[in-house]
């Protein structure tokens, strides 16, 4: 007699629509019965896998930061767009302006040179426009270097003792995680790579400072303050953070 | 009457950002579960979330609507949750293990579930690292949502034969890791 193998018997197990071809074997074989069963036993314990349920507004949240990161796309492509059509618009007043006078030696088009004037100003808002969200995002991005090193300078320079009580950092680190998160999330689009690689590396380091109990042990808390020397965090921040401020003065026009 | 995902689908292509928002005030929770049992943490969970809503929006012209957008919402959850531990497999070999992370994710433990057996939590935990992304993904798929196997093919883009047989591996992995566990009896 052929047995069920160890996969017809996972159909078996799931309820799958294959399990019919089986279920005749099934009745007769005691042997597949004791496996079915085996398989039943450990599947069955399986643990549930808790899924913590995000809070009530969790939705909300959710279009709240995508909405955000959307509308960042929209504008993006319109101003490329934007860009293409005044380079289009150009290049056909150009052209336009030399067949002109080539061919009709005649002034140019004035409404051509409208046309062109009016792409032009409004290609300088947008530009504009850019510079103002990239210094916008250069100055949190900066603020939240400061107040990150902050928290890591105090965690590695606190006494290792049993109990240490570092709840003031935890909640300081949470509060901070979102915002990395977030910024690193718009560093990674707009392509400030470095930006975003140290928000990456930053984000682990939070998120244990975070989750710590308040009163941490002394092992967990060296192991925290090792960590973050290990990674060269504090000066790899103050590093990124002299260039996000050099990048935001640059970003800095005198009408903005 | 709610509108079905194929009219919000449509609204949303022609620029209606209600509608997407309404898609994706429906399928976040789905979408937050499936990612939390592949990655195993929340704050994963919550960027697979961003991530594949933001790729879905993106990719709205080429849905086919006759297609099920569960499906293929999933489908995409599915990749960014991959996608998502490739790159932390490349960041922990480069940095360092995050087993200590893994270990504070515990302090989220509810009292009960420390009843219930945290050893066992441990090595459930431990047999979903052994798995392969897709054997991890088909696993938790079948077994905690009761996704089809047809369908579970069709997130992964993987027949359904291709399927059995990682979940096959998949339950292999389980039984060696869960084995201390099930007595003599297995």
């Amino acid at each position: 007699m052929k047995h069920l193998t160890q996969e017809e018997l996972i159909i078996c197990y799931y309820n799958e629509p294959e399990r019919a071809q089986h279920v005749a074997h099934l009745a007769d074989c005691e042997k597949c019965q004791t496996e079915l069963g085996r398989l039943a036993q450990l599947l069955d314990r399986v643990p549930a896998l808790e899924v913590p349920e995000p809070e009530a507004d969790y939705e909300h949240r959710v279009w709240q930061r995508l909405g955000w990161r959307l509308r960042g796309e929209k504008k993006r492509e319109r101003a490329w767009t934007r860009w293409a059509a005044i380079a289009a618009m150009a290049m056909i007043a150009f052209v336009s302006g030399l067949l002109l006078r080539r061919e009709a030696k005649r002034p140019m088009n004035e409404q051509t040179q409208v046309a062109s004037g009016q792409a032009g100003i409004q290609a300088t808002a947008d530009a504009r426009q850019e510079r103002v969200r990239d210094r916008i995002l250069f100055v949190f991005v900066g603020n939240h270097f400061d107040q990150s090193e902050r928290i890591l300078v105090e965690l590695t320079n606190l006494q290792v003792t049993d109990d240490t009580d570092i709840s003031k950092e935890r909640e300081r680190a949470g509060a901070l995680l979102a915002s990395n998160r977030l910024y690193r999330r718009t560093a990674q689009d707009r392509g400030e790579d470095n930006v975003a690689a140290l928000l990456e590396e930053l984000e682990p380091v939070l998120l244990q400072i975070a989750r710590a109990p308040s009163d941490v042990s002394a092992a967990e808390l060296r192991k925290m303050q090792e960590r973050v020397k290990a990674k060269g965090l504090v000066l790899k921040l103050r590093v990124v953070r002299a260039d996000v401020r050099a990048n935001a003065a640059a970003t800095k026009q005198p009408n903005v | 009457m709610e509108p079905t995902d194929i009219e919000l689908v449509e609204r949303a292509r022609g620029g209606d950002d209600d509608a997407f928002r309404q898609l994706v005030e429906r399928h976040t929770r789905p979408i937050y579960r499936t990612a939390y049992r592949i990655t195993g943490n929340s704050a994963d969970a919550d960027d697979v979330v961003q991530e594949t809503f933001l790729r879905a929006y993106r990719a709205l012209a080429s849905f086919d609507a006759r297609a099920s957008f569960t499906t293929w919402l999933h489908r995409i959850g599915v990749n960014c949750s991959l996608d998502l531990l490739d790159s932390r497999k490349r960041r922990d070999a480069r940095i360092e293990s995050t087993d200590d992370l893994s270990s504070y994710e515990g302090h989220e433990a509810s009292q009960e579930r420390i009843v219930l057996g945290v050893q066992m939590q441990k090595a459930m935990a431990a047999a979903l690292t052994t798995m392969s992304g897709n054997e991890r993904t088909a696993f938790v798929l079948r077994h905690f949502e009761g996704v089809p196997l047809e369908e579970i093919g069709a997130i992964l883009g993987i027949k359904t034969n291709a399927t059995k047989n990682t979940i096959f591996r998949a339950v292999t992995k389980l039984r060696e890791q869960l084995q201390p566990f099930m007595g003599s009896t297995v």
